[in-house]
């Protein structure tokens, strides 16, 4: 009889998943994992003959299966609670949000960022004030013990190959309360000792309580979905006041957004494009009514979307390069460097895989 | 195709039972062969014509075998068969091997031919040639027909990557077999067993002995870790395929032999080998050592037949030196271990004799897999302390710290103890109906994790469809 059970329940399961899958609808996107899902292609014959069809259907049976995030929270649930794993595809859960291992140092990448950043400095900033700093990821403050890299040997790296230029250090200005839990990023409304560090190195003047704050909930961050587990998720704020309200944003990726945030991709796969529409190569932001006609210009990554809008006040036009997305030989077709404050400022994700700047 | 895909346990399996079990008894055959030469088909489109080309060389002369059975003809057929399968398994396995160390020692430059290996070759080349063998020996008739012979060797629960099913094992069942609740129910539980510990076991310590042999910062304990989780994975990535192989064939009312029968609580290299991939050894015992003279004759000769059986059995894992010389290693050992080392062993306590084998097989797992001389020379010293490196690191004790759960799980499920505790427990009275209760939801439960595993993961071969 328990065998006729079994036999019986298995082949029901088996036959009813396939049937779900093969009824069910393709989906376009995975929100939980920020990426497009693979669809199925029409038949042919060619590919089939070739292998290359069973290849692809591999891949979409995988990316389209029914209940796919709910399966990836069953893993990371047992990978977590059953086998005791510190981490589940690098993300590691704690209360203190969630973190994904950044390691080991790749001193070849720090090389070639310092490389590069000289190059730049070389080519186009014989006359500029230039200063650097780097973002600690949030990793830098969890006191749990998961592999960190060497942030110290990182900084000692880094400023050993570089050539003249101030170093912001802005580690002590930061914990990990100023970041968010479930994504990488800092938050636009702890970042007024950052600026603290940042104005007394550049000789800037900025006042930082006086904002109006907008939250937005629920925000989930980029390891949220990738944690595949049901963390609460964050409240994103973003701050106003008249400066940043009078500035106007030239995006040249989005160029009918002139907003500093752009309140339409709250609801989009990733909250944090609020800050100045996400990422683009280039953006400026001016602001007329700043306290002096100077300007910035600032290489940077995602994390200074959130932090260029509270500059306006001191800098009347500030250039956010992001080499990521764009060439540095075509630098001087769209950059004007001259007599110019420069500010590189990458998180330490980037200058640990710096091979990504083009 | 991968049994551990979801194509294959979402949409192969269930249309091939549907049409399988609705289809009468005698077009089953044909289902089974036609699903099999897809599910080869599906992994190499090209190659799937040696499959049929292999099952009609054998067919014919297994034919002529029996006709002129006892003659002169039937000798040659054999050589024939004998040839052609060593040729084609020679031709893609070892053809590049062969020109690259004539190149090296002749200063010569022929080209390397670069082709693909057929997935499962060296498995059915195989079986084809135990067909024939047994044929020619009388253990077996000849099958008269080619679907018959072609379910067999195509037959795809066992194709690619074993075990090595004689088709005296099963010659009865290919015209007729039981199909019953019974044997679906334990095919079903050996198959979903299997896939638990290829998907969660063995996957688990193949990322973790990536992770330590491919370290950026080395340690003493590293060198361990990534030795002990590859031993481990191996004999869960191996004994897993097996056991699907043993359940998906039983669900289709195949009786295969036991492929592995936990050899790690093994207390001597030979017995190691008499519960590890025992349609390998088994093979070739009796298609080559015994044929050989075994350990009759003179000690020089029985040197000589060990040396020449693990020579095979090394090569036949691979195209490379280090396979030749992992099974060496184990002719060496095995040799000294019948002269001397038997004796001595069995007079130790018994913990002394496991630690000697888990030894033994610990070092030949880093000769399995490091491919080169100099590569297997460094990860010994590595683990012994002769590279002026740290005994821990921070890295190798956060991993060893993350997967202790799963190297403690896959260690007690190494040995019969859950076996035995499941035996136990079911003869019980009331925890015995308990099980029988929950046993059904068991296994929809574990496939349900299983699935969860595969969905988060991309892609995740099994170790010995390289061989």
């Amino acid at each position: 009889m328990k065998n006729k059970i079994i036999s019986i329940t298995f082949m029901i399961f088996l036959i009813s998943i396939s049937i779900l899958n093969i009824i069910s609808p393709a989906l376009e996107v995975s929100f939980a994992e920020r990426r497009h899902l693979k669809q199925f292609d029409d038949f042919d014959f060619k590919n089939f003959l070739s292998g290359q069809f069973i290849e692809d259907f591999d891949e979409v049976a995988l990316d389209q299966f029914i209940f796919r995030d709910r399966f990836r929270n069953l893993k990371a649930i047992l990978e977590f609670e059953i086998f005791n794993k510190m981490d589940n595809n690098n993300i590691v859960v704690t209360d203190d949000g969630v973190f994904k291992i950044e390691y080991p140092l790749n001193e070849k990448s720090v090389e070639h960022l310092s490389d590069y950043i000289n190059e730049i400095c070389n080519e186009y900033l014989k006359n500029s004030n230039i200063y650097i700093s780097i973002i600690p990821d949030k990793n830098y403050y969890l006191k749990e013990d998961i592999l960190k890299i060497d942030y110290e040997r990182l900084e000692e790296l880094l400023m050993s190959g570089l050539k003249d230029m101030t170093y912001i250090d802005i580690k002590e200005a930061l914990s990990l309360k100023d970041y968010y839990l479930t994504d990488p990023h800092w938050k636009q409304e702890n970042l007024s000792e950052v600026i603290e560090r940042l104005s007394d190195a550049m000789d800037f003047e900025i006042v930082v309580e006086d904002y109006v704050k907008k939250v937005f909930f629920p925000f989930y961050g980029a390891y949220y979905g990738q944690s595949a587990l049901n963390v609460v998720p964050d409240t994103l704020t973003y701050l106003y006041n008249e400066n940043i309200l009078n500035a106007i944003v030239k995006n040249y990726e989005d160029p009918d957004h002139i907003k500093v945030y752009d309140e339409l991709k709250l609801d989009d796969m990733d909250s944090y494009d609020v800050f100045l529409s996400g990422s683009s190569p280039l953006i400026t932001i001016e602001n007329s009514s700043a306290k002096r006609d100077h300007e910035l210009i600032i290489f940077r990554d995602s994390f200074s979307s959130s932090l260029a809008p509270l500059l306006v006040e001191s800098y009347s036009k500030i250039t956010l390069v992001d080499l990521r997305y764009m060439p540095k030989d075509l630098l001087n077709e769209y950059v004007d460097f001259d007599d110019k404050d420069v500010l590189f400022m990458y998180s330490t994700s980037v200058v640990n895989n710096s091979n990504i700047l083009k | 195709m991968l049994f551990s895909s979801i194509s294959f346990i979402y949409y192969f399996l269930p249309l091939v039972f549907i049409v399988y079990f609705l289809a009468p008894k005698t077009y089953k055959n044909m289902v089974l062969l036609i699903s099999s030469l897809l599910f080869y088909f599906f992994g190499e489109p090209i190659y799937t014509s040696i499959l049929i080309f292999s099952t009609i060389v054998d067919f014919i002369h297994s034919l002529v075998i029996e006709k002129y059975r006892g003659q002169k003809q039937a000798k040659i057929a054999l050589i024939s068969s004998i040839v052609i399968n060593v040729s084609i398994l020679g031709f893609f396995k070892y053809y590049d091997f062969f020109i690259e160390n004539i190149n090296v020692l002749l200063q010569t430059d022929f080209e390397l031919l670069g082709l693909s290996l057929p997935i499962g070759i060296s498995f059915f080349t195989f079986q084809t040639m135990s067909y024939t063998i047994d044929v020619y020996r009388g253990e077996a008739k000849a099958q008269k027909s080619i679907f018959g012979l072609g379910t067999y060797i195509a037959l795809f629960p066992q194709l690619i990557a074993g075990p090595i099913v004689r088709y005296k094992t099963i010659a009865e069942e290919i015209n007729k077999r039981e199909h019953s609740y019974d044997n679906f129910a334990y095919g079903i539980s050996r198959f979903v067993i299997g896939l638990f510990k290829k998907v969660l076991i063995a996957n688990a310590l193949g990322e973790l002995s990536v992770i330590a042999i491919g370290a950026n910062n080395m340690s003493v304990l590293f060198y361990w870790i990534g030795a002990i989780a590859f031993s481990i994975q191996i004999y869960f990535d191996f004994s897993g395929y097996s056991d699907m192989a043993i359940g998906l064939g039983r669900i289709f009312g195949f009786h295969f032999l036991e492929n592995f029968n936990y050899p790690y609580v093994s207390k001597s290299i030979s017995e190691f080998w008499s519960r590890w991939h025992i349609s390998l050894g088994s093979w070739f015992k009796d298609y080559v050592y015994i044929p050989l003279g075994g350990n009759r004759g003179s000690r020089l000769k029985w040197f000589r037949n060990i040396f020449i059986v693990w020579f095979l059995t090394g090569f036949w894992h691979g195209a490379s030196w280090n396979f030749v010389i992992w099974g060496l290693y184990f002719g060496m050992i095995l040799f000294f271990e019948k002269l001397y080392l038997k004796k001595l062993l069995e007079r130790l306590p018994s913990v002394f004799q496991h630690a000697y084998v888990l030894f033994i097989i610990l070092i030949s797992f880093v000769i399995f897999n490091n491919e080169s001389l100099a590569d297997i020379v460094l990860y010994l010293k590595g683990m012994f302390g002769l590279l002026n490196i740290p005994i821990v690191n921070q890295e190798s004790l956060y991993y060893l710290k993350s997967y202790s759960t799963i190297i403690i799980i896959s260690i007690i499920g190494a040995t019969p103890f859950v076996n035995k505790c499941y035996s136990r427990l079911s003869n019980h009275n009331y925890i015995g109906k308990f099980i029988n209760i929950a046993e059904p939801l068991g296994y929809i439960a574990l496939i349900l994790i299983i699935t969860g595993y595969l969905v988060d993961a991309s892609f995740n071969p099994f170790l010995y469809f390289r061989f």
